[in-house]
């Protein structure tokens, strides 16, 4: 437990809880060696960590699929629930209705999430479900061996079988039409920008989604494919540079860059600073974001940064109206209502 | 003439939406407050305006509760149905029909009375006709059968908790039929309604409502739900009463509701709160279980507590929705794919609805397992008599959940699927405890939680689950018996069956043959019921479906020396259980077991 952990001898980084890294790793990860997911699973040690988070009040969710598998990979010290094939989001919902005090973070893959799972996903953004949820995103089913998922792109080729011809599905133009509260794009090898989004993601309240194009080393990362290392590389058009501010950090002894940026408060007081690159990108307009999507695609380009943000609306547990104790912390005999409260019952009813 | 008091079975036809549901209680009630046995069942079309529906009400000294095996009185106000309504009815049946409906009163053979019900009722209010219409032959039955004025008034108030302007409308309306009756109609038929002494003080409740209202007592602190007929009302009676029973003076409550997209998510929601240590359950029907299959795997295979009420309806597929049969016995006992078992409750009565409720968490999170509800359209959507809810006689057992430290540190070894007690039930930490953190899955995995396929592993893990689900047998509720000396004759049913079994019985018993009752509340089988078969000649599984799912069910595991003296009759059109059709049944069963 971190309250009695001693700071150690010699010089361990430690975080603003005094918790090493180690105590966010996890278990050796059984994917393909190169696998775009893995660095996502890096990035999400990363950022806990340095959100100073205590490991044990986070809970790790996910479906079924390569990308599911990974939360066996990172926080070792936090439950997790490896759930049924895109259905990740309700057992999510019913975990957090009970016990509202733990960070959620969910990992779907595009099959589980674009396929299978669109129902409950769309469902979890319209309740504006308080949690993070990343998308790894690769084009192709890994588990099943190779076969194209509703997000490959128009034109994209895998290493085996025909071009894809099918329209794909992009979730973040969804989840933007949707309203959904945080919604994010990135690339598995933008370790940075990938990051300070996912840290900002922790800070929210509500829905943050943050699809991260992760390339399948195995089954799509050949040069035809649009979901390769190679062509995001050459082909990302980043919308602004990323940084991330705690609140434990006062943000006065923050370097400020020069040029152009935009400072957004999240939550819990951090702060997520867009730097502007070229044309400034405002995240609270849900129409420049679909403008930057559409135009991404037009070209055959994937737009990574934060796409739309909200903090406006109302998160699930402010609708579900309960008290302010997670439910799974109330005593037994609060739960129960007392005998007179039946016996008043039962005489209304004779009445 | 000789009156025939209290032993009748009226039969009205009206069309939906027309504010007859509203007429028929009232008319039930008044019946009941008289302190008449009686009994009302709705079957109603799955439509919102304008079908067919028919409200069944029995009178009956004897306590029985299932529609007579034939009409006594018929009320006729639907045109729709009028021939074949009509043309069903034996003669001498006392049929009170709407003299305005423009349609033929073809029969001779029948007691007629004619009463122009849309004339009275627009006489009354002529925008209102179309309600009014209904309550003008409740006054004119009262009317014809002796029913008494306060009684009726009564039950006018409690339909209309406080609505003065309704009350004083449908008091007119109802004495308009009576006046109308007396100044122009005599009585020509038998039919009476007496007063009865009342015993105890009963209420009439649904059992859906009762299982609500036994949920929020079991300290439910998620309800997640998709609306299906005849499931919906059970999950709106726990958020009618939330606000009052589960609400503090801020208006926060403690048990979260959440309408989810499918009963796949409703599914999952369930699973998420017992996976996080709380107590959540959904309601639904046969088409709700079928999609939650998957969750109820996971469920039985990982571990969550999970608590599912199935109110059945008909089926196949979409079947008949607004019918009533017990449909799901073998989909809930062996729900989902691969080797599962689940523990299944039955409730017969609404007092029994409201027991299960609460004990259904208490089951659930004892055996760490999926526990499910069985309640049908019949008993979950018409009203019972009840003489009240028991308080819960045991505090809410939480199950093997460590929550405290220093219990956790005192484990040897903690893996969360360990028997370290050797009754197949193992210890669990939540998330957020800190304490012994793993990734519960649903594929195969060794005692401390780890992905393993190991044959070892999952042999071992099979094993348990079943030893688990075998030691809850005579934990459950254990069978109601009511035995004959002679041992002749056994009756196993469930459920609903348990508001027909006397008059099955009764009807039986005047052939001569001496009938054990053995009322199955819960799956796995109490040990009973294998001494019960063994103890008499022969035993009937009797069971409202075509197949025999209970017969299916306890000839696997009984032993197979029993196994010839278990006979099946199972039987359903769809309709409440009428008392006739299932004795003759036994009979021709019982006949043809001989040969």
């Amino acid at each position: 437990m971190s309250e009695k952990r001693e700071r150690p001898a010699r010089a361990v980084k430690l975080n603003v809880i005094n918790e090493p890294k180690d105590s966010y790793t996890g278990g050796k990860s059984s994917l393909c060696p190169g696998c775009g997911h893995d660095q996502i699973s890096n990035v999400i040690i990363n950022a806990a960590w340095e959100n100073g988070i205590k490991p044990h009040k986070i809970a790790k969710m996910s479906g079924i699929g390569c990308s599911s598998k990974t939360p066996a990979y990172y926080l070792g010290q936090s439950h997790g629930f490896n759930t049924v094939h895109g259905r990740m989001p309700s057992v999510t919902t019913g975990a957090y209705a009970v016990n509202k005090d733990l960070l959620y973070i969910g990992v779907s893959g595009d099959g589980d999430s674009a396929s299978i799972g669109i129902g409950q996903l769309i469902h979890a953004i319209r309740r504006n479900m308080d949690m993070v949820y990343v998308l790894e995103n690769n084009g192709v089913y890994g588990l099943t061996k190779g076969q194209y998922s509703a997000t490959a792109d128009i034109g994209s080729k895998k290493k085996k079988g025909p071009i894809n011809k099918t329209q794909p599905i992009d979730l973040c133009a969804l989840a933007i039409n949707l309203g959904c509260t945080f919604v994010a794009r990135s690339f598995s090898g933008s370790k940075k920008q990938l990051n300070a989004l996912l840290k900002a993601a922790m800070s929210h309240k509500g829905f943050a989604l943050i699809d991260v194009i992760s390339p399948c080393v195995t089954f799509n990362n050949n040069d035809e494919s649009m979901k390769s290392y190679g062509y995001v590389k050459e082909n990302e058009v980043t919308l602004h540079m990323t940084d991330y501010i705690p609140h434990f950090n006062p943000i006065t002894e923050v370097e400020v860059p020069e040029g152009h940026f935009r400072d957004i408060t999240l939550h819990d007081g951090s702060t997520i600073r867009l730097e502007t690159i070229s044309d400034e990108h405002d995240p609270s307009n849900a129409v420049a974001a679909l403008t930057a999507l559409h135009e991404a695609e037009t070209d055959a380009k994937h737009v990574t940064g934060l796409l739309y943000f909200d903090n406006t609306k109302a998160s699930l547990i402010e609708d579900l109206g309960l008290v302010d104790t997670a439910l799974i912390d109330i005593p037994d005999s609060e739960l129960r209502p007392g005998k007179d409260m039946l016996d008043k019952i039962n005489a209304a009813f004779l009445s | 003439m000789e009156n025939i008091a209290n032993d009748f079975t009226i039969n009205i036809a009206t069309a939906n939406g027309t504010g007859s549901q509203s007429a028929n209680l009232i008319l039930l009630q008044s019946l009941f407050e008289m302190g008449v046995p009686v009994s009302g069942k709705n079957l109603f079309p799955s439509n919102i305006s304008g079908l067919p529906t028919w409200y069944i009400i029995r009178l009956s000294d004897h306590g029985y509760q299932a529609p007579g095996n034939r009409t006594d009185v018929q009320v006729l106000v639907n045109p729709a149905t009028w021939e074949e309504d009509l043309a069903a009815l034996e003669p001498g049946t006392v049929v009170v029909w709407n003299e305005n409906s423009k349609l033929e009163m073809n029969r001779d053979d029948i007691v007629s009375y004619p009463i122009p019900m849309n004339q009275i009722a627009r006489k009354i209010n002529p925008k209102l006709a179309k309600l009014i219409t209904n309550i003008v032959y409740v006054g004119a039955l009262a009317e014809i059968l002796g029913i008494e004025q306060a009684a009726l008034e009564s039950a006018v108030k409690k339909q209309f908790k406080g609505k003065a302007s309704a009350i004083e409308l449908n008091i007119t309306a109802l004495e308009m039929g009576r006046s109308y009756f007396r100044e122009n109609l005599s009585k020509q038929d038998p039919y009476i309604v007496e007063e009865r002494a009342i015993k105890t003080p009963q209420f009439f409740v649904e059992g859906n409502e009762a299982i609500a209202l036994g949920a929020l007592f079991g300290g439910a602190q998620l309800l997640a739900w998709y609306p299906i007929t005849p499931s919906s009302s059970l999950a709106e009676g726990m958020i009618e009463w939330i606000p009052q029973i589960r609400t503090n003076d801020d208006g926060e409550s403690t048990c979260a509701v959440i309408q989810a997209e499918d009963e796949l998510a409703a599914a999952g929601m369930v699973l998420g709160s017992g996976w996080a240590g709380g107590r959540g359950m959904t309601a639904t029907s046969g088409p709700g279980i079928s999609l939650m299959q998957e969750f109820i795997g996971l469920a039985y295979f990982a571990e969550i507590p999970s608590v599912f009420w199935d109110v059945c309806r008909v089926g196949p597929s979409t079947g008949l929705p607004t019918r009533t049969q017990q449909s799901d016995i073998t989909m809930l006992y062996e729900g989902s794919h691969g080797d599962t078992q689940h523990i299944v409750l039955f409730p017969g009565t609404v007092e029994e609805c409201f027991e299960f409720g609460w004990r259904a968490f208490d089951y659930t999170e004892r055996f760490q397992t999926p526990v499910f509800g069985m309640s049908d359209l019949d008993l979950g959507m018409n009203r019972w008599a009840c003489s009240g809810f028991d308080y819960p006689t045991e505090n809410m057992d939480r199950g093997k959940v460590v929550r405290d430290r220093d219990v956790f540190e005192a484990f040897e070894e903690f893996g969360r699927y360990l028997d370290v007690d050797g009754d197949g039930i193992p210890y669990r930490t939540l998330p957020g405890s800190g304490m012994a953190p793993i990734l519960y899955r649903g594929t195969g995995h060794n005692p401390m939680g780890v992905y393993s396929e190991k044959p070892h592993d999952y042999l071992q893990l099979m094993t348990r689950l079943r030893n688990k689900i075998d030691s809850a047998r005579d934990q459950l509720p254990a069978p109601i018996l009511r035995e004959e000396k002679e041992c002749e004759i056994g009756i196993i049913y469930l459920g609903s069956m348990e508001n027909t079994i006397q008059e099955i019985d009764d009807i039986l018993e005047a052939t001569g043959i001496k009938v054990s009752q053995c009322r199955l509340r819960a799956l796995p089988a109490h040990s009973e019921i294998e001494n019960f078969i063994d103890r008499h000649e022969k035993t009937i599984v009797l069971e409202i479906n075509r197949d025999g799912q209970l017969y299916g069910i306890l000839r696997k595991e009984i032993p197979i020396h029993l196994v010839p003296k278990l006979l099946s009759v199972a039987y359903s059109d769809g309709m409440p259980p009428r008392g006739k059709i299932y004795a003759d049944l036994i009979l021709k069963t019982l006949k043809e077991g001989q040969l």
